[in-house]
C-alpha cells in the first residue's frame, strides 16, 4: 500500500455548541467541556476557517438501535436524575449509576456525540470529504446493551456500520490508554472490520485486550491487541505503532480508517499512565493520514482537560496539514493553559516499563497472527439492501416540556442561511418540494427532524432568549425568506 | 462462549479503582484477568454488519447530510482580511469569532455585505446579571459543583447555562488567585527578611494589610516613593518620601494617582480632595482599610507600590463612585468595567499574536540562510572575480553598504577581505560611492568603524566640530581606510552616536 506525501485535505469538522454544557457530576473525571475548549482553541488558531464546520443533528433512537438493543436505548431515553429511583433494576442491568452516572441531558449528550460520528461517516461515504473529525465522539467502551467506562452509546460502532455500507473493509485504530473493548466486541466475529487497540494492560480498566484475544469465528485474526505497560513514551510508541499499522494496512487493505484519538495516553493524564507528548500522539494521526484513505477521527478519553484540548487542536492541524505556533492564541479559556501558555507539553521523567525487547516480542507475535490473514479478503456480492436511511420518524423530537433549549432546535428556527450548501438534496426534490409548497418558515433539516407547526409556534415564543446569531436569523427569517429561496435555486445550478 | 454473568462490580469500579499500577506484569496478571473480563460472543454482543452496497446501486446523493453546514472555507478572502474582519466584529460589535464567520457565511463570503450587516445584530447581552453572578458564587460555596442544588437557588437558569457559566467563571477565579499568589509571594518575600531593600518591602506587620489588599482586588494607593530599604523603617524614611512625592502626580491627601493636581497649602491634591477642601475648608476624610491620621508615617504605611504598570485612574474612580449612587445604579460604572475588560482581552490577544509572530521569526532565523544559498556555494573561495560575482558584489554594496562580511556571505566564494579589496579596487570603476549613497538614502548614514577612522573621528569631534548631526554630506559620504582622504571625510561626516539605521558592524 502506498503512502502519500503530506498533503492538504478537505476536512469536515462536527461540533455542537451544546456539548460542552453537559456535566457528568461532581468529581467525575469525564468533562465534555474539554470539547468546547478544543473548539475554542481551534477557532482562535484560525483552523476553524480552514474546515467545513457542521453542526450534527441528534442521532435518533432508530439510528442508535442499528447497534444497541432496543431495551437499552429506550432506557437511556427515559432515565433522568429525577426518576432514577424507578429504574433501579434496569440501572444495574445496564451498568448505569456509578462510573456511568445519570446526569441532566444524558440522552441528548449521547445523541450529539453519536450524531456527529454518523454524519461524519455519511460524509465520507459520499466522498465529499477526505477527513472528518468529531471530537465529541470516540466513546469506545459502550456495549450493545450496557454502558461502561463513561460511555453510553458507542458512536464509533455506529459510524463504522455506516461506513460498511460503502466499504468492504474498515480499519479501526484505538490509541486511547484504555482498551477499545466496546468496538472490539461489536466486531469480534466479522472479517470486515479489523480493530487495532494500543492500550495499557494489566490491572487496568477495562481488563480486556490481551495479546491473545484475536477475534472469533470469521473474525479470527481481525482483532489486534497491543498490551502495553506504564510509561510509554513517544519513541517507543512510534516504534510499535508504525510497524504494526504498516503491516495491518498491507495485509488487511482497508478502504476506510477510523482513528480513536483518546487523549488519556498523554503524559500527566488524570487517569492514564503513559508518557506521550502531544507531538507523539499526533504522530499517529500523521502516519495514518499518509495512507490517504477516507479517514474518520474521533475523540475519546482524556481527563486532564487542558492537555486534551491541546492534543486535539494539534491533531486537527495535522489533519489540515497546517503548522500552528507553539504559543497559544488568546482564547476564552486561556487561563486554563497557564503558566506557560504553550501548545506542546513535555514528558515527565517517569520510568518506561516497556523495554525494547518486550515491544519486539509483542510485535513478532502480532506479525505471526497477521500472516494468518488471507491476503485482502475478497468482495462478496450480496442482495442489495435499501440505500442509506432517511430516518424521517423521530419521536424523541416531540418536545419534552422541560427540555433544554438546545442549539440544534434553536437553529432550526433560523432562516436557511446555508440552504444552498447541501444542494444534493434539493435537486432530487423531496425536501425542498415539501417545503416550498407549504411556504414554511423553517425550511432547513425538516426532512431529517420533522416537527409539527405547533412546535414552531411554541419555540417562537422562546426566541427572546435566543443567543445572538439565532436572534439575527430569526429577524431575517421574515424578510429574507425570499432571498433564501433564490439562494437555493442558485445552488442548484452550481453545486 | 458467553459470559453472561459478569462481575459488574469490578466493571463499574474498574476505571477508577484500578489506577495505574506500577507493576506491569501484563502476561502474568492476564490469567486472573481473563476470568472476569472477556470479550463476549453472541447475538447479544456483536453488531449486525450491514451488507456492502454494490457500486452501481449506491445513491450517495440521496443520503441525508444529517448535519448542518455552518461554515465552509473560502479561498477568495485572504487570511489577513479575514483577520481584520473578525477583529472588527469582535472589538466593535462584540461578536465572537464563530459568530463573525457565521455572518460572513450567511452572506456567501461577501465580506462587504457582512461588514455592513454586522451593526444590525448586536450579540445578545450577557444574560447573567450581577445578582445572578453573586448568587451563583454563594450557591457554589454552599453546594460545590452540584449544579442541581445550585439551580435551586437560581431556578431560572438551566443546568446547561450553569455549567457553561461555571467554566468561564472558574478561570476568573484563578485570575483572582493569581493576584493572591502575587500577594502571598510578596508577603513571603518580606518575611524572609528582604532587608537588602526590596522594592516592595516596607514594614513587617503588613500581613494583615496584604490581605485587605487582596480583598480590594489590588486597588492600592500609589505613592511615588522610590524604593527604600526596609530596615530603615518608616520613621526614618518618611520625611524623605513625603518630600519626594509631594509635587508629583498623586494626591497628598488620599494618595491616589491622578492627572491633575491642585496646589493647596496642605499639599497638592486631586480634584476631589481639592473641591472638598475648597468648600469645607477642611481636609477631605479619606476612607481606606485603616483610618488615616495626619501623621506622615502612618500615611506611608499604606503606600506601597502596586505591581508594575498598575495604577489607579482617579477620574475613573470618580465615575464609578458617582454613578453607583445615581438612579441607574452602577450602569455606567459597569459599562466602563466592561469596556476595560474588552480592552484587556484584545490586548492579551495582541500579546499572544505577537508571541506567535516572534517565535515564527525566531524559527526562521534559526534556520539561517543556508537554504537560500545557491547550490554551488561550496565552490572554493577564489580570489578571482568573475563577472557575475562583480555584479553581485555591487548589488551587495547597494544592499548592505559597507558590511563586507554580509556581502561575502552572500557571495559565498569570497572572504570578507576579498570584498574589502574589491571595494577599494573597483570603487571608481563601478562608481561605488554613488551606490553607497543610494544605500544611505535608504538606511541612513554609514558609521565608520575602521580603527584608523575611529581615531581620526574622535580627534575631529574633540576639536569641536558639529558633533551629533549625522547629515550625509554630498561630497564624500564615507571613506575606506585609505588614510589620505580620511580626515576630509570626517569633517563632512561626523560619527553619529546613535545613527538611525546604521550599517551593520
Amino acid at each position: 500500500m502506498t503512502t502519500q506525501p503530506h498533503s492538504k485535505k478537505r476536512v469536515c469538522y462536527y461540533y455542537d455548541s451544546d456539548i460542552g454544557n453537559y456535566y457528568y457530576g461532581q468529581g467525575h473525571p469525564m468533562k465534555p467541556h474539554r470539547i468546547r475548549m478544543t473548539h475554542n482553541l481551534l477557532l482562535n488558531y484560525g483552523l476553524y476557517r480552514k474546515m467545513e464546520i457542521y453542526r450534527p443533528h441528534k442521532a435518533t433512537a432508530d439510528e442508535m438501535t442499528k447497534f444497541h438493543s432496543d431495551d437499552y436505548v429506550r432506557f437511556l431515553r427515559s432515565i433522568r436524575p429525577d426518576n432514577m429511583s424507578e429504574y433501579n433494576k434496569q440501572m444495574q442491568r445496564f451498568n448505569v449509576g456509578e462510573d456511568c452516572p445519570v446526569f441532566d441531558g444524558l440522552y441528548e449528550f449521547c445523541q450529539l456525540s453519536s450524531g456527529g460520528s454518523v454524519a461524519a461517516a455519511v460524509k465520507l461515504n459520499k466522498q465529499a470529504s477526505e477527513i472528518c473529525i468529531n471530537w465529541g465522539g470516540g466513546l469506545h467502551h459502550a456495549k450493545k446493551s450496557e454502558a461502561s467506562g463513561f460511555c453510553y452509546v458507542n458512536d464509533i460502532v455506529l459510524g463504522i456500520l455506516e461506513l460498511l455500507k460503502y466499504h468492504q473493509r474498515v480499519l479501526y485504530i484505538d490509541i486511547d490508554v484504555h482498551h477499545g473493548d466496546g468496538v472490539e466486541e461489536a466486531f469480534y466475529t466479522t472479517d470486515r472490520v479489523m480493530t487495532v487497540s494500543f492500550h495499557k494492560y494489566g490491572e487496568y480498566f477495562p481488563g480486556t485486550g490481551d495479546l491473545r484475544d484475536i477475534g472469533a469465528g470469521k473474525g479470527k485474526y481481525y482483532a489486534v491487541n497491543i498490551p502495553l505497560r506504564d510509561g510509554m513514551d513517544d519513541e517507543s510508541y512510534e516504534s510499535i505503532f508504525v510497524p504494526i499499522i504498516s503491516k495491518v494496512m498491507e495485509t488487511f487493505q482497508p478502504s476506510a480508517v477510523v482513528l480513536q484519538c483518546g487523549a488519556d495516553s498523554l503524559t500527566g493524564d488524570r487517569l492514564g499512565c503513559f508518557n506521550l507528548t502531544v507531538r507523539g500522539h499526533g504522530k499517529c494521526v500523521e502516519f495514518v493520514k499518509k495512507y490517504g484513505l477516507p479517514f474518520l477521527m474521533v475523540g475519546g478519553g482524556g481527563y486532564t482537560i487542558r492537555n486534551v484540548s491541546r492534543c486535539w487542536t494539534y491533531e486537527t492541524s495535522v489533519a489540515l496539514g497546517t503548522e500552528i505556533a507553539n504559543e497559544l492564541p488568546y482564547n476564552d479559556y486561556f487561563e486554563y493553559f497557564g503558566p506557560d501558555f504553550k501548545l506542546h507539553i513535555s514528558p515527565s521523567n517517569m520510568a518506561n516499563q516497556n523495554t525494547p525487547e518486550y515491544l519486539e516480542k509483542i510485535k513478532t507475535r502480532l506479525f505471526e497472527n497477521l500472516r494468518m490473514l488471507p491476503h485482502a479478503p475478497g468482495v462478496q456480492v450480496q442482495a442489495i439492501p435499501e440505500d442509506a436511511v432517511n430516518d424521517s420518524e423521530d419521536e424523541e423530537e416531540k418536545a419534552n416540556p422541560d427540555e433544554r433549549l438546545n442549539q440544534a432546535s434553536l437553529d432550526k428556527r433560523i432562516a436557511p442561511e446555508n440552504e444552498y450548501s447541501d444542494s444534493e438534496e434539493e435537486g432530487e426534490g423531496g425536501r425542498r418540494d415539501q417545503r416550498s409548497f407549504k411556504g414554511r418558515k423553517r425550511p432547513r433539516l425538516d426532512k431529517l427532524e420533522p416537527k409539527t407547526e405547533k412546535q414552531d409556534g411554541d419555540e417562537k415564543g422562546k426566541t427572546e432568549e435566543v443567543t445572538k446569531m439565532d436572534t439575527k436569523a430569526e429577524i431575517e427569517k421574515d424578510d429574507k425568506s425570499g432571498i433564501a429561496e433564490d439562494l437555493k435555486k442558485e445552488s442548484n445550478l452550481n453545486p | 462462549m458467553v459470559l453472561a454473568d459478569r462481575n459488574s462490580e469490578t466493571v463499574r469500579n474498574g476505571r477508577r479503582s484500578r489506577g495505574p499500577s506500577p507493576n506491569g506484569h501484563a502476561s502474568d496478571s492476564s490469567s486472573e484477568e481473563e476470568a472476569e473480563e472477556k470479550i463476549r460472543v453472541g447475538r447479544d454482543y456483536q453488531a449486525v454488519v450491514p451488507e456492502l452496497i454494490p457500486a452501481p446501486d449506491r445513491r450517495p446523493e440521496q443520503c441525508a447530510e444529517r448535519a448542518l453546514l455552518v461554515w465552509s472555507p473560502t479561498a477568495e478572502i485572504p487570511d489577513y482580511k479575514l483577520d481584520e474582519y473578525i477583529s472588527l466584529a469582535k472589538e466593535k460589535y462584540g461578536y465572537n469569532g464563530e459568530q463573525a464567520l457565521g455572518m460572513l457565511f450567511w452572506h456567501k463570503h461577501d465580506l462587504e455585505r457582512a461588514i455592513l450587516d454586522l451593526a444590525n445584530f448586536t450579540p445578545f447581552p450577557d444574560e447573567w446579571t450581577v445578582e445572578d453572578k453573586v448568587l451563583f458564587e454563594q450557591a457554589f460555596q454552599f453546594h460545590g459543583k452540584s449544579f442541581h442544588r445550585i439551580r435551586q437557588m437560581l431556578p431560572d437558569k438551566s443546568i446547561a447555562s450553569l455549567v457553561k457559566y461555571y467554566y468561564s467563571w472558574k478561570k476568573t477565579r484563578s485570575r483572582t488567585s493569581l493576584m493572591d499568589r502575587q500577594a502571598r509571594k510578596l508577603a513571603i518575600h518580606r518575611e524572609e527578611g528582604s532587608e537588602g531593600g526590596s522594592e516592595l518591602g516596607s514594614n513587617t506587620d503588613s500581613d494583615s494589610d496584604e490581605k485587605k489588599w487582596t480583598i480590594h482586588r489590588g486597588i492600592r494607593r500609589k505613592s511615588g516613593s522610590p524604593p527604600r530599604p526596609a530596615q530603615n523603617n518608616e520613621e526614618g524614611a518618611a520625611p524623605k518620601d513625603g518630600g519626594a512625592e509631594g509635587g508629583k502626580s498623586s494626591c497628598a491627601n488620599c494618595g491616589v494617582a491622578c492627572t491633575h493636581t491642585h496646589a493647596t497649602p496642605k499639599g497638592s491634591m486631586c480634584n476631589t480632595c481639592y473641591q472638598h477642601w475648597r468648600r469645607t475648608g477642611s481636609v477631605r476624610p479619606t476612607t481606606g482599610p485603616v483610618k488615616r491620621d495626619r501623621h506622615c508615617h502612618t500615611l506611608l504605611r499604606h503606600k506601597r507600590k502596586p505591581p508594575r504598570g498598575m495604577y489607579i485612574n482617579h477620574d475613573d474612580l470618580v465615575t464609578m463612585a458617582s454613578t453607583t449612587s445615581a438612579s441607574a445604579p452602577g450602569a455606567q460604572g459597569e459599562q466602563m468595567l466592561k469596556a476595560m475588560d474588552r480592552e484587556i482581552v484584545s490586548l492579551k490577544r495582541l500579546v499572544q499574536n505577537n508571541k506567535q509572530t516572534l517565535s515564527s521569526y525566531k524559527r526562521k532565523t534559526a534556520e539561517g540562510i543556508e537554504e537560500f544559498r545557491p547550490q554551488d556555494s561550496n565552490a572554493r573561495i577564489n580570489a578571482r572575480w568573475t563577472n557575475d560575482e562583480l555584479l553581485l558584489a555591487v548589488q551587495g554594496v547597494r544592499k548592505y553598504g559597507k558590511d563586507f562580511k554580509a556581502i561575502a556571505e552572500v557571495l559565498g566564494t569570497k572572504t570578507e577581505a576579498h570584498v574589502r579589496s574589491f571595494f577599494v579596487n573597483y570603487r571608481r570603476r563601478y562608481n561605488l560611492d554613488a551606490v553607497l549613497k543610494e544605500f544611505e538614502a535608504e538606511n541612513g548614514p554609514i558609521v565608520e568603524t575602521d580603527e584608523k577612522e575611529e581615531k581620526m573621528e574622535t580627534d575631529g569631534v574633540s576639536s569641536g566640530s558639529e558633533a551629533s548631526t549625522p547629515t550625509p554630506s554630498a561630497s564624500s559620504p564615507v571613506t575606506v581606510g585609505s588614510g589620505a582622504n580620511a580626515p576630509n571625510a570626517k569633517q563632512g561626516f561626523p560619527k553619529a552616536p546613535v545613527g538611525p539605521g546604521q550599517a551593520a558592524k
